[in-house]
This record gives C-alpha cells, structure tokens and sequence, in this order.
C-alpha cells in the first residue's frame, strides 16, 4: 500500500534525523527517573501535551472506540471513572471512593465521592453513574467491556451508591470499572456528548480538531490540582511529536516511544520517563490443534526465544524480560517463578521427544498495528533458525488479521496495553471457552485455579491461589511472552510528578506540577 | 480572439443583436462545456476512489473495531454502516448528498463535515501559499534564463530545476525541519492550532510551505523556460527580434503571452502534485490539514471520508484546471 510506504519513508526521514541529533548519545541508561515531587508543589501554569491520534479517527463519545491517545487523555481528563489505575493496589478510588464485594462475590456495591458535582454545579447521583454503565454496557463492545454484568443488574441505591450484579463470582470486579465507566449525566443526548460536563479534575474550554484546552476544576471531589490549564495537542506522528518537544513547543510528550527517547537521551533539557509493564507482545501458539497443541512442542518454543536480545534489539532496550505470564505488572505478579532461558539443546529434545515435524516451515502472522511487533516476528524467525525450526514470516493488513488470524491461527503475534492484572488475562483470554482465548487453550486445572481466585474473597488465600494459577500458566499456556515494553514519556525539565503507571495510568496529569 | 469580437463603435445601433449574442452565446456554451467535463471528470474521480476503497484488504467496520467486540458487534456495525449494502447504492446515496453539502458520516460516527470543517481551508492555506511562491518563483527563474539562453544561468538553473524536481518533498522537508528548526531554533518544528484549528503563528507555515514548494518550483520552472523556448521560434517573437525590440520587452511583451496556456497547465497539473504532496508534509509538521485526515481515513478504509477528502481536493484541482481551460481557450479560441 501507498501509504504505508509513505508513511515508512516520513519515518526514516524522523529516524534519520533523530540520528543526526543525538549523535551517539546515551542509551537507556542515561536516563533520569525526573517526574519525582522534589520541594513543595508549586500551583500554576498551562503544561503543553503532546499525544498521538489521528484526524480521521477522532471520537469524542466517551464510551465510544477511542483509537486515539489524544482524544482518550481528554476525555479522562474531563470525566471521571469510577475507579482508576492504582499504584500499590492496582484499583485506586476514583468517583467512586469505596467498595464492597457481598459474601458470594456477585454483588459489588460501589460508593461515589461526597460532595462529588459535575462542572456545571449539579451533584452527582447514583442514577447518573447507572446511566453511565448502562449506556456503555449497551455499545457494540460493551459485553468485553463489563463482562458478566448485564445491564439491567446495574442499579442504583440510594443518592450515593451504584450496584453492580455480576453473573459469576468475581473477587476482581473493581478492575473491570478503572478504564472506561465515564460517568455522564443521566439522559446526556447524544448531540451533546462532546461538550456535556463531567466531574474530572479539568473542565474542557475549547476544542477543535483533536486538540483541547482543559482549565482546572477548583471544585474537583479529588482536590490537589495545581496546573491552571492543559493544551493537548494531537500529534499524526510521533517523529512529529518528538520534534515538537525537542524545539520546546510541548512540555510532555505522552507515549512517545524508543525512538524518541534514544533522540533526547543526550539532551539535558529533556527527561525520558519509563513506566514499566506498558506494553505486552506475547507470541500465541495454537493450543487447540495444528502443530502447536503438544505442551511440549510449546515449552520448546518457549525455549528457543533469547529474550534478552529480543529486549535489547526490539524494544531499543527500553523493556524488561518476561517469564511466559501474563499480567506482568500486578502487585500480585508470581516472581518466584523461575524465570525460563533460551536453551536449545533442551528444545530440540522436546521438540524431538514430541515427533514435531522440523522439515516443514511454519508461518508466523505478524502486523505493523505497534511499533516493534513486526520486529519482534522477524527477530524470533531468526532465532528459531538457530534452533532448526523453519519459520516463515507474514505481515497482515490490521483488518484481515483481526478478521482471519486472530483467536484462529496457529502462531501469530499479538498485543495487549493493560497489563496490571494476571486475572485480567487468564480470565479473558486462557480460560476454557473465553471470549478472547487467542491460543484455543484448555487446561482443566487452569480452569479450576481461575475460578477459586474469582471466587475466593479471602485476600491471603486468593494470593496463594492465585500463585498456583501463575505456574500452570508458565507451564502450559498457549503463550510466548518474551519481554514488556516501556510506556516512554518525554518531559521538559521543569514537569514534576508525572504519571508512572503503565497502559492508561499515563493520562492521570491530574497532580502535575510545573517547577520554575 | 475569439468570443470576444465587438465591432467598432460606430456600428453599435446598426449592428443586430443575434450575431453579439450567437458569439457570447457560443463562448458560453463552449465554457460550460469545459465546466462540464470537469464537474463530470471529479464525479468519475470519486466513482473510482469508492471502488479502489473497496478493493483494499478489510473494511472499516473490521478497521475500526474495537478488540472484543467480536464477529457478531463486527457484523452489526457494517450492517449500520451500510456496508453490506451494493457499491454503487453507496455511492448513489453519497452522491445524491453532495450537492447539499452532506458528505455523509465517518465509521467513527463523526459528520465529515465536521471532520473537513478546520483542516480543510488550513490545507488551501497551505497549498495557495505553496502555488503562488512555486508560480512567481518559476515565472522568474524561467524569464531569467531565458534571457540568455545557452547561457550559464540557463544551465545552472535548468540542472537545479531538475534536481529540486527530482528531490521527494519529505527529503525538503527533514532538511529544511533540521536546519531552520532543531539546529538554529529560527523556526518553530511543528504546527501547533489555536481555538479556531488553525495555525497559531504564520512561521508555522514556512517550513510545511517550503518544503511542497521547492520541488514544484523545479518542475514549473522547466516548463516555462520551455514554453518561452517555443515561442522564440514563432514568427511574431522573431519579428519583434528583427524589429529591434530590447530582449526583455520581447521575452515578456511577446513570448509570455504566448507561452501562458502551457504555463497555466503545468502550473495546474502542480495543484494535484502539491496536494498529494501535502499527505506527506502535513504529517512531518503535524499541520492540521486534510492530508493528516486522508492517511488515517485510507488506514481506517472509512469511504466516506476519503471521498470528502478527495471531493474538497478534487474541486480544487479542478477549479484550477478550469482556470486553465479558459485561459488556454482565451488565448487560442476555438482552436484550443
């Protein structure tokens, strides 16, 4: 396609001159962990954003398809979810400051913030968070988005608490409530989604085009605001966006990735922030049928990897080596778990105790979706040569591969950005008939472990549990995953407290302050 | 001249009306037959944008998806989009929405409209600059070596026309960005929109407009040092040569007018060129145009979108064919 040669060539053009610009400047270890609150916060001050998104791809439905960072990072801005990414527990408090799990675990009862009002001065009611859930439960994506909750089981009670009936037993429903349960208020038409009031920390001034000018909200239920306004500027590209922050017209450049941060990591003025965990690029091998399906061939395959150098030479070295599980930046992460390393001799021996056919060549499935991917596919192809394993790579188009390869082929890269919870995975994606099960895996044990950390509301006993599940998952699953790649911001010097979570923790700017 | 014939002022009582008007009438009808072809040229145009959108691999209900949202939420949302629907139904109702001004709904939801709304007169901006100082720079440097031509200055600058022409905008581009911006700091790197999206400062435009500049310079620059070449050799240049006339009242009082109507197609030919220049630049300098929206609507197989983009370029493309059409028609009649 045209485009995308054209849009390579702006590429090497940005990469050329990143080049040119950082000389043979520091590697990642140059980096500063910058962002720390040193002294006093100081109140005032418009910080300048930077975020990636695309013209044509602009939605400003808060409970609509946001494939754009800049319209994400406004809307969570503007609105408030009731819960959020947190940092020691990964469910902060958000709108909703309480929660409360019944004995069986199906009925949650979620209590919103006192005194909590939306932009406009109105207080918010239960029945505008029920409206809320209820609407985003009824979008196309909504049974992915609140799984086991059916609309009609969201309910409200009293002024101040929302109930929600799940059709299981989940001891991690609060998780389900963090990324996209804007809340609305009840009956918003739907012309007016756009500039309809929120109750988050910034209030919306003007937009036009994908970029926002957001003021603060002095009335926020959180407080402790101390930026006057944030101008967010969407960027098509982020060679684009990194000029811009190294010519100084942005304070903060929000994900803007390896290649960036190898551009400014010689510059004195720029910090390079890294949140660990951001980004997963596991390998999925069929484990259903096809030549992947004898745990044994996949232990192999999980052997040949070298994942130090997939790390070092896909990710820029911006990353960190995983251990086949996934869920890599949850408090409750299995550490303990040996972690496997590339050992060939002990894979051609599985590889031939499983009779696995190694005249034939295999194809792995890839797309150019994130940065890295398509590098990753070619990078493990050449590994696995090494091995004797014959691997074919092939690039599909977004829309084919989600169509054709995904949840159905035999071994095919893939991607996730949320990545702070072990449940969040296995229950979506390894359990037996799991909507998303991408590698057709079924493991009866697995299953089992699964259901009794969802249904086990005893914190010690579902961490041991939950342990247990994280071993077979090493073990046996469908999954290759190599490494996690960094979420990576740049920063004006000046910028203190800046967001440290991965995935969608990078747009909480709500306590950013500018130093002088 | 033709259309234009007005008898002397004596004969104005006398002369019939019919005849006036048959010439006016004709020349009428002969621009709105160029008119015509053009209006049918766009129509034909975005026929083939609809069928070429269709022939690419998925479509933007698979393209805009969301993960999970699974086969069946795929399924109900080209059924919304109407995408099951036959092509040319698709393209008969967009269509038919055209000419008031409704250019139909993006797969995202959003009224293209509202989508064209800001980039679109910010992409005029940028293209009108970039036409005129590409036009004048090469009238100029087309007359200056044709003054002398065989010269050394109509060598030096007919290898650089060829070289800048020969140059892809996004190599100007990363060339004029590192210079003027990142090296000197003289320039702002990208562009940056105020309240009402468009650029908030105009050295924002200097860059984007020079680097779709540079190259159409080199091209147009070749074709007027041509034109001017071909109108030395007529009959009426070369008799104002024996005449004695100085070179420079020759070069623009005889040959110029002459060479316009080629000047004027290459110069429209460079419209098109500089807006598929502008997919490339707009995105280098992150500038709020309608280039930006194209590649990600191209991305997101939205149709509608991708039509209104190429019916806004398209319109003003073939305005300035037009423009051209009737200069050529001006100075050449109906021999044209």
């Amino acid at each position: 396609m045209d485009l995308n040669r054209r849009q390579l060539l702006c590429m090497s053009g940005g990469l050329g001159a990143a080049a040119l610009l950082s000389g043979c400047g520091g590697g990642p270890g140059a980096d500063s962990d910058g962002g720390g609150p040193d002294g006093p916060p100081r109140k005032g001050g418009t910080l300048r954003v930077g975020a990636l998104g695309r013209a044509s791809a602009i939605t400003r439905d808060p409970h609509g398809t946001q494939g754009n960072e800049s319209d994400y990072l406004i809307i969570a801005l503007v609105h408030d979810t009731l819960t959020a990414p947190g940092r020691k527990d990964n469910t902060a408090g958000r709108l909703a400051t309480s929660w409360q799990a019944s004995e069986d675990l199906r009925t949650w009862r979620f209590r919103l913030a006192e005194g909590a009002t939306f932009h406009d001065g109105t207080p918010v009611t239960a029945e505008d968070a029920v409206w809320s859930l209820r609407r985003l439960r009824n979008t196309p994506a909504g049974a992915a988005r609140l799984p086991g909750i059916q609309a009609h089981r969201i309910t409200a009670e009293g002024k101040d608490t929302v109930v929600l009936v799940s059709d299981r037993p989940n001891a991690e429903l609060p998780l389900l409530t963090r990324l996209t349960t804007f809340v609305l208020k009840k009956d918003t038409p739907e012309k007016e989604l756009a500039q309809a009031p929120g109750t988050g920390p910034f209030r919306l001034d003007r937009y036009r085009g994908g970029n926002a000018r957001l003021v603060r909200n002095d009335h926020w239920h959180g407080g402790g605001i101390h930026l006057d306004a944030i101008e967010v500027t969407m960027f098509e590209s982020p060679q684009a966006m990194a000029n811009a922050m190294l010519a100084g017209q942005i304070d903060l450049a929000s994900n803007a990735g390896a290649v960036a941060a190898r551009t400014a990591a010689g510059r004195q003025d720029i910090q390079v922030l890294r949140r660990p965990n951001d980004m997963a690029m596991p390998i999925v091998m069929r484990a259903a049928d096809g030549p992947f399906a004898d745990p044994k061939v996949r232990e192999a395959v999980k052997l040949i990897v070298d994942r130090e150098a997939m790390v070092k030479q896909v990710l820029s070295g911006y990353g960190t080596v995983a251990n086949d599980i996934l869920g890599t930046g949850d408090p409750d992460y299995a550490k303990a778990v040996p972690q496997r390393h590339r050992d060939l001799a002990r894979a051609r021996r599985l590889l031939g105790e499983a009779r696995f056919d190694l005249s034939r060549t295999y194809e792995l499935i890839t797309t150019e979706d994130i940065a890295g991917l398509a590098e990753s596919a070619t990078l493990f192809a050449a590994q696995a040569r090494e091995a004797g394993l014959k691997i074919k790579v092939t690039k599909q188009e977004s829309g084919t591969f989600y169509a054709r390869t995904w949840l159905k082929g035999d071994l095919y890269t893939n991607y996730w950005g949320t990545n702070d919870s072990v449940v969040f995975f296995a229950s979506k994606t390894m359990t037996t008939g799991a909507g998303q099960n991408e590698a057709g895996w079924s493991d009866p044990q697995f299953d089992a472990a699964c259901a009794k950390v969802l249904g086990t509301a005893d914190a010690a006993r579902r961490r041991s549990a939950l342990r247990a599940l994280q071993q077979i998952e090493h073990d046996r699953s469908g999954y290759l995953l190599w490494g996690m790649a960094d979420g990576i911001d740049l920063a004006a010097r000046k910028v203190r407290n800046l967001p440290k979570l991965p995935g969608y923790g990078r747009v909480q700017l709500e306590h950013v302050w500018l130093a002088r | 001249m033709a259309g234009a014939v007005s008898a002397p002022p004596d004969d104005r009582t006398a002369r019939p009306g019919p005849t006036r008007g048959t010439g006016a009438g004709r020349a009428a009808a002969r621009i709105g037959m160029l008119l015509g072809k053009r209006v049918l040229m766009l129509a034909v145009l975005l026929a083939v944008v609809f069928a070429a959108v269709q022939l690419l691999p998925g479509d933007a209900a698979s393209a805009t998806s969301e993960r999970g949202e699974g086969a069946a939420g795929v399924a109900a949302r080209r059924h919304l989009l109407g995408l099951n629907r036959p092509l040319w139904e698709r393209f008969q109702q967009w269509m038919t929405g055209l000419p008031t001004g409704d250019l139909g709904t993006s797969a995202r939801g959003q009224k293209v409209t509202d989508l064209l709304a800001a980039p679109f007169p910010n992409t005029l901006l940028l293209g009108g600059a970039a036409f005129v100082l590409t036009m004048a720079a090469a009238l100029v440097l087309g007359c200056w070596a044709a003054a002398r031509p065989g010269g050394r200055l109509d060598r030096a600058i007919g290898l650089g026309s060829t070289a800048t022409f020969a140059l892809p905008e996004f190599i100007v581009a990363v060339g004029l960005l590192l210079v003027l911006s990142l090296w000197t700091g003289w320039l702002p790197a990208v562009t940056l929109t105020d309240g009402g999206g468009a650029p908030a400062d105009w050295t924002m435009l200097v860059m984007p407009v020079l680097a779709l500049a540079v190259p159409q310079t080199g091209w147009n620059t070749r074709i007027v040092r041509a034109a001017l070449a071909d109108q030395e050799r007529t009959p009426h240049v070369a008799a104002a040569h024996l005449d004695g006339l100085p070179r420079r009242q020759v070069l623009l009082r005889h040959a110029l007018p002459g060479a316009l109507p080629t000047i004027a197609i290459g110069a429209a030919t460079s419209t098109g060129m500089l807006l598929g220049g502008a997919v490339v630049v707009e995105t280098l300098f992150n500038y709020p145009g309608i280039g930006t929206v194209l590649a990600g609507a191209l991305a997101d197989r939205d149709t509608p979108v991708i039509a209104g983009v190429v019916a806004c370029a398209g319109a003003a493309v073939s305005l300035v064919l037009f423009l051209a059409d009737l200069i050529r028609y001006r100075t050449l009649g109906d021999r044209s």
